[in-house]
């Protein structure tokens, strides 16, 4: 890794990592701030509910009305679209661009041709997308611990809180990872942040599709989601080891292949 | 005795089914500014490229001060500069910010004695953002940021695109002090006149081949003009007994084109024989002289 790029890049990347980390933190606070309105009025919105056709919750990664009343099953529903759609979002944008960005900026002619190996560069720019991939969950975590504390009526599981932020990083990571591998597949530089944002996209509707449609839920395991469990109510809710050896696998197996395909790519300018 | 400068054996890049440069065979001593000329889209930058280790050689072996440009490609680098030919450096940075990160790939303190050195030298406004300066300011930041620093082997691709006369000369001047403290210089430019203004010997490429390499004083010695001559009226052999035209002569009307290689007296004394009304004397496109050379 070399320091030289790593801060450049830390730096040329901070205005956007605190404008998404902003929106995603005022969007958690200002749905939270529903929560308290939204006890009130529980009987109406179960009647409402009740008037939704089938899958609906499911679509919010909620698997029993119950938890919507809870604060942590309510916070879950809403970090769905937050932090498992609009990280995964951030992260796969971020780390797809990294690299690319140089070569269809025409950068790439500056960087590579100071002292610098290949090897550098990839973990220099790797290393910048985990820290704000890390420091983007940290905060939006912290400022959602912080609300779920201030609108509570009653106390929730800590434990839950950490275990639904663990998997939503590791969601978060192993998108970035797969910004990453996308970006050395891509042999002419030209940007491919929409094909990376369909991505998410995609994978989501598959995951959401295969939790309505009881004949579609093998189709789910095609999809990450289908390995973040939210289901923090749940007396056993906790880090499975299937889903952690999926996420940290496949992360590591995105990122090392990256490098070597990276280690070996022609620049094209 | 000392590895070339740049050594280039068998050397091929391919781009699938599209040509890229073939069978590249070089040698540049060290100490020399060796030319490299070409038309747009001939390879030049190509080659470069492989140089560099933004491209992959599909076969044969390039060496840089007798490192491999593959294999010791960071150590290589370490003493090579290089000014590429779009000057498209990072554009959010102010220019003072960008040459102190350039030069902290060489030196913890970014070089500062050199970065006020060179932009005095050439004028530029270090507190002005890349994105807010001219193509020709541009290409001085480049120009700058490839000597910082001091390389033992520069290499350029197409420098004085953009670059206003005054700094051009101002460069090549820098470029022959570097050169006399011992700095080699490889030139590539599709602009025969500055390459014949710097350069020892010159190779030629063209559709991905090197056609030639040629010291300059020989091309010197057969340079080529391009030579238009009006006539008053239709004349008959108006250029016969003029020697040192070098292709047949074209006649449109009463406008006569070719291209002349011997004694410019002659060449006047005989046209002041004939009734003329215009003359032009150009220098030829390098598509000319290659087609010239190698037809």
């Amino acid at each position: 890794m070399n320091s030289n790029l790593f801060f450049r890049e830390l730096r040329s990347n901070a205005v956007t990592l605190l404008i998404w980390t902003a929106v995603i933190t005022a969007l958690t606070a200002l749905t939270m701030s529903f929560y308290g309105v939204f006890l009130e009025n529980n009987q109406k919105i179960l009647a409402m509910i009740s008037i939704l056709p089938e899958g609906t919750l499911q679509f919010k990664g909620i698997s029993d009305v119950d938890d919507l009343f809870s604060v942590l099953g309510f916070y879950s529903a809403n970090n769905v679209i937050y932090m498992l759609v609009l990280g995964s979002i951030y992260s796969i944008v971020l780390s797809s661009g990294i690299l690319l960005r140089e070569e269809y900026n025409k950068t790439a002619e500056f960087l590579l041709a100071w002292p610098l190996t290949r090897g550098e560069i990839f973990f220099s720019k790797a290393a910048v997308v985990l820290l704000n991939v890390l420091v983007i969950n940290i905060v939006t975590a912290i400022a959602g611990y912080i609300t779920l504390e201030i609108v509570k009526r009653e106390p929730f599981s800590r434990d839950a809180f950490l275990v639904m932020t663990l998997y939503t990083l590791l969601l978060n990571l192993f998108f970035a990872s797969l910004g990453l591998f996308m970006s050395t597949l891509v042999k002419r530089a030209k940007p491919i942040t929409t094909l990376s944002i369909g991505l998410v996209l995609i994978l989501y509707f598959i995951f959401t599709i295969s939790n309505i449609t009881e004949s579609l839920s093998a189709i789910g395991y095609v999809s990450p989601y289908k390995f973040v469990n939210l289901d923090t109510l749940n007396p056993n809710y906790g880090i499975e080891f299937i889903s952690v050896l999926y996420f940290a696998g496949l992360t590591m197996l995105l990122t090392m292949t990256s490098f070597r395909l990276y280690r070996r790519k022609d620049i094209y300018l | 005795m000392s590895a070339p400068a740049i050594d280039i054996t068998g050397l091929t890049k391919t781009y699938g089914r599209d040509r890229g440069i073939e069978d590249i065979n070089l040698q540049v001593d060290e100490g020399e500014i060796f030319g490299f000329i070409g038309p747009n889209g001939a390879g030049k930058s190509t080659t470069i490229r492989v140089l560099l280790n933004l491209l992959f050689p599909t076969s044969g072996k390039a060496q840089i001060m007798g490192m491999d440009v593959v294999r010791d490609s960071k150590k290589i680098k370490y003493h090579t500069g290089y000014v590429p030919s779009d000057a498209n450096a990072y554009p959010h940075m102010e220019t003072e910010e960008f040459l102190r990160y350039c030069g902290r790939f060489f030196r913890p303190d970014g070089n500062g004695r050199r970065i006020n050195e060179l932009t005095e030298l050439f004028e530029v406004d270090r507190k002005r953002k890349i994105s807010d300066l001219s193509m020709g300011n541009r290409k001085k930041i480049s120009i700058i940021q490839s000597l910082l620093h001091e390389p033992k082997l520069l290499i350029v691709d197409e420098p004085t695109m953009g670059l206003d006369p005054l700094m051009q000369s101002r460069f090549f001047e820098l470029l022959r002090s570097e050169n006399r403290k011992g700095m080699t210089v490889f030139f590539s430019s599709h602009t025969l006149s500055d390459v014949q203004m710097l350069c020892r010997r010159v190779a030629i490429i063209r559709e991905g081949r090197i056609i030639k390499v040629e010291e300059i004083e020989t091309l010197r010695k057969r340079q080529l003009k391009k030579i238009y001559v009006e006539f008053n009226g239709q004349e008959d052999n108006p250029l016969m007994g003029l020697q040192g035209i070098e292709d047949t002569p074209l006649v449109s009307g009463r406008t006569v084109k070719f291209l002349f290689s011997g004694d410019i007296n002659r060449l006047l004394s005989t046209l002041s024989n004939r009734n003329i009304t215009d003359m032009t004397i150009e220098e030829p496109s390098l598509e000319e002289i290659f087609m010239h050379y190698y037809n």
